[in-house]
């Protein structure tokens, strides 16, 4: 026996959250060629089938691309500081799995030898429905990473489609059985398991490549197309660097955190006008390296999890996936 | 209303040094009364006012923004004034483009000796300013319409006929030692060929949209000897630009020119350069652009008919889901600049947050310094992972430059640039 919602009874308890005050997010087509995980104006705004995923990724709820630490106020020589208000209840609605998975990953760093509570604040206020995949494309690769297309990893509840405008529902934690209990219906319908993207590479040679080839013509050659924008770091469900700055009056005097790419130049520049990452192929490796040795150093995983966001937002088609299988064949 | 809550305009005035400053100074020495509403901002030249001050005006919360300096013929460095003409009538257009509410953009010329016409205009101003009330639609929030996009065009990977001959080439070019580097498109991407047998990697096909002259300013390719370079028609253009500002020899880059019948993108669609001009050989034969069974929608024609408030509602919208990548900047062939503005945080010139306000900044200080240089590739916007549709902004100040300078960039190598050139015969109805 399982657990099951249509597709209707989904969208009316979108609409059911959003006025108990909770904000909603799902992906939305913004353009014919362009879904975006985005704030949901209304429940029919939802896409729910008919594209691999959204070329953004959900980490934009919990680590906002600009976000306020505190505001402050200057008058004579007092200063006043500003605190924010409790971020919003909000529920990401039909996250990929590669996405949800991502949340664990970065709880880690944000809770490392500093907890975060930004941070912390807007991950205990989210709950994440994922819907399992029953599609995928060339960029693909959560097989790879040790994750597959109905990985339940970092989700509240899974909902796996059952092709008849139905899906099936699985809590997982307490948050997700307070948003969907008395909600299903009982049925004997079960998902099947979809089909998995091949694998493609392992990650332990990846691994052992970046640590022993630290110096090598293999990263001059790899990033030589590479135009050092910051696409892949920003669309990356686990990219997580950032600055702050400081806003003046124009901008509402706040001090903000924003993201920050180690793809830019401006990334590593010192103040003396030295830079030690002076190259593309140097911010190429740092990326790889970050993602594949550094952080299984530290943290005892990957920093990836195969969406393949990457690549496929590079304009130029590089990414995780090309660097990945060039180090397998080279 | 009463009398103490009557809505007080702020109004900056950006004014040069020698002429308004002056004026303004002989309206208060021989006791001019105006409008207090005026806040002053002395410069050396309106030729140096930077656009980005304009803006920066509105930012902190004028109502309006005054630009003015001495009479044609008065620059005190000859020809500043002149430059500034310029450049306004093509920033205008930008922000107009954009939605901002350009009768709260004023420009005028006052000498040193006109304290009355200081006092003139700043009384009007303030008047006028007053009447429209307080700035409220700047970045107002974005809830605009989106612009008809059409269907993808969903199509087949398709080889075109040129490729062998393309391989062929390149592996001669390599074997000979012409060349160092072949800069073409590979399978997933740009790919740098530098082995007579790798030439295979090469294709020639309805994938190929990257504008490949962007990597020629990039200093890992550079180092890497003479390259060829594989450009169609379009992309030919920039070639022209780059050279006409010094930023490559032409003589030190083989250009390998594809005869082209347009690759997949929409911008396809509407561009007519089929055979490369300046190519040092042209593969392939041209063919004539096919007729479309339905145009796309002429998306700035229908921006344009938007209401200025519209638009703005538009552009925030878009604007909101920039991330800062910069991949705009990044695939852009013009921008080579080694320190960009938004990098430049000693002071920070451009806010660096991916804030509305920021995000406005940057797209128009980057489109603005593509004026009168961008050569219409649209790789802004095929580069932009959140979809905003950037070469709008380029097409406005393109058609701008055409329009009111009969100037297209990358066409004619021996035009005058519009930025940096000007005529005495330079329109001025805008100006007071």
């Amino acid at each position: 026996m399982s657990e099951i919602i249509s597709q209707a009874g989904l969208r009316a308890l979108v609409a059911e959250w959003s006025g108990a005050g909770k904000q909603a997010a799902g992906p939305v087509r913004i353009k014919p060629d362009l879904v975006l995980y985005s704030a949901l104006g209304s429940p029919d705004e939802l896409l729910l089938e008919g594209f691999v995923r959204p070329a953004n990724s959900i980490k934009e709820f919990i680590f906002p691309k600009q976000e306020r630490l505190y505001g402050y106020r200057i008058q004579g020589n007092n200063v006043e500081l500003l605190e924010n208000d409790a971020p919003p209840e909000q529920v990401v609605v039909a996250a990929r799995p590669c996405d949800a998975a991502a949340l664990p990953i970065l709880d880690r760093v944000f809770n490392w030898d500093f907890q975060d509570e930004f941070y912390n604040r807007r991950r205990a206020a989210t709950t994440v429905v994922t819907l399992a995949c029953n599609r995928f494309d060339e960029s693909c690769f959560c097989t790879s990473v040790g994750l597959n297309p109905a990985s339940e990893r970092g989700s509240d509840v899974m909902l796996f489609d059952l092709g008849n405008s139905n899906y099936e529902v699985r809590c997982l934690t307490e948050k997700g059985s307070a948003l969907f209990s008395g909600k299903t219906e009982k049925s004997d319908q079960t998902a099947r398991p979809g089909k998995s993207p091949e694998k493609k590479f392992d990650p332990q040679t990846v691994r052992a490549f970046v640590t022993e080839h630290f110096e090598d013509p293999f990263w001059t050659e790899h990033a030589l197309t590479c135009l050092g924008c910051g696409a892949c770091a920003f669309t990356c469900p686990t990219c997580h660097c950032f600055d702050i700055v400081d806003a003046g009056p124009a901008a509402g005097n706040a001090r903000v955190r924003t993201w920050d790419s180690c793809q830019f130049a401006m990334f590593t520049a010192h103040a003396s006008g030295h830079n030690p990452r002076g190259a593309q192929p140097s911010r190429q490796r740092q990326r790889i390296l970050h993602k594949f040795a550094i952080y299984p150093e530290k943290f005892g995983e990957i920093l990836c999890t195969g969406c393949g966001n990457c690549t496929r937002n590079c304009p130029e088609g590089i990414g995780v996936l090309s660097v990945a299988t060039e180090i397998k064949h080279g | 209303m009463s009398e103490t809550n009557r809505f007080e305009p702020k109004i900056v005035a950006y004014v040069c040094n020698w002429c308004t400053y002056l004026g303004a100074d002989l309206a208060g020495t021989t006791r001019l009364e105006y409008p207090p509403n005026v806040r002053i901002i002395r410069l050396p030249c309106t030729g140096r006012i930077d656009f980005n001050l304009i803006i920066k005006g509105f930012e902190i919360g004028a109502d309006a923004v005054l630009v003015s300096g001495c009479h044609p013929g008065d620059c005190h460095y000859t020809a500043g004034n002149y430059h500034a003409r310029r450049r306004w009538i093509l920033f205008r257009e930008l922000l107009d483009t954009l939605g901002f509410d350009l009768r709260r953009i004023h420009f005028t010329w006052i000498s040193a000796a006109e304290g009355k016409k200081w006092q003139q205009v700043i009384t009007e101003l303030t008047e006028e300013t007053r009447q429209l009330g307080p700035y409220t639609d700047l970045y107002t929030n974005g809830t605009g319409k989106d612009l008809p996009m059409g269907a993808p065009a969903l199509f087949e990977t398709k080889t075109l006929a040129a490729e062998p001959a393309l391989r062929e080439r390149c592996r001669k070019l390599l074997a000979e030692g012409t060349v160092k580097v072949v800069i073409g498109y590979g399978a997933r991407g740009p790919v740098m060929v530098r082995r007579p047998e790798d030439a295979d990697r090469l294709v020639w096909n309805n994938r190929c949209v990257s504008n490949l002259t962007s990597y020629l300013k990039r200093k890992e390719v550079k180092a890497l000897g003479k390259p060829a370079v594989v450009v169609k028609p379009c992309d030919e253009k920039s070639l022209v630009v780059l050279e006409k500002e010094s930023q490559l020899e032409r003589k030190d880059i083989h250009v390998i020119g594809m005869a082209c019948e347009g690759v997949g993108e929409p911008k396809c669609t509407f561009c007519t350069a089929r055979t490369p001009r300046f190519a040092d050989e042209t593969l392939g034969e041209p063919v004539g652009p096919e007729a479309l069974a339905s145009p796309p929608p002429n998306r700035f024609a229908t921006l344009m008919a938007l209401t200025p408030a519209e638009r703005m509602a538009f552009w925030t919208k878009q604007f909101d889901r920039c991330v800062k990548c910069y991949a705009c900047r990044q695939v852009c062939p013009m921008c080579y600049c080694e320190r960009c503005i938004v990098d430049k945080n000693r002071p920070i010139a451009i806010d660096p947050a991916p804030s509305v306000k920021g995000n406005f900044a940057w797209q128009i200080a980057r489109a603005f310094h593509l004026v009168g240089r961008c050569v219409g590739c649209g790789e802004c916007s095929r580069a932009c992972p959140a979809g905003i549709d950037l070469a709008l902004l380029n097409i406005a100040l393109h058609k701008a430059a055409q329009e009111h300078f009969g100037y297209d960039p990358g066409v004619d190598p021996a035009a005058e640039p519009v930025i940096g050139s000007y005529t005495l015969q330079d329109k001025e109805d805008f100006i007071r």
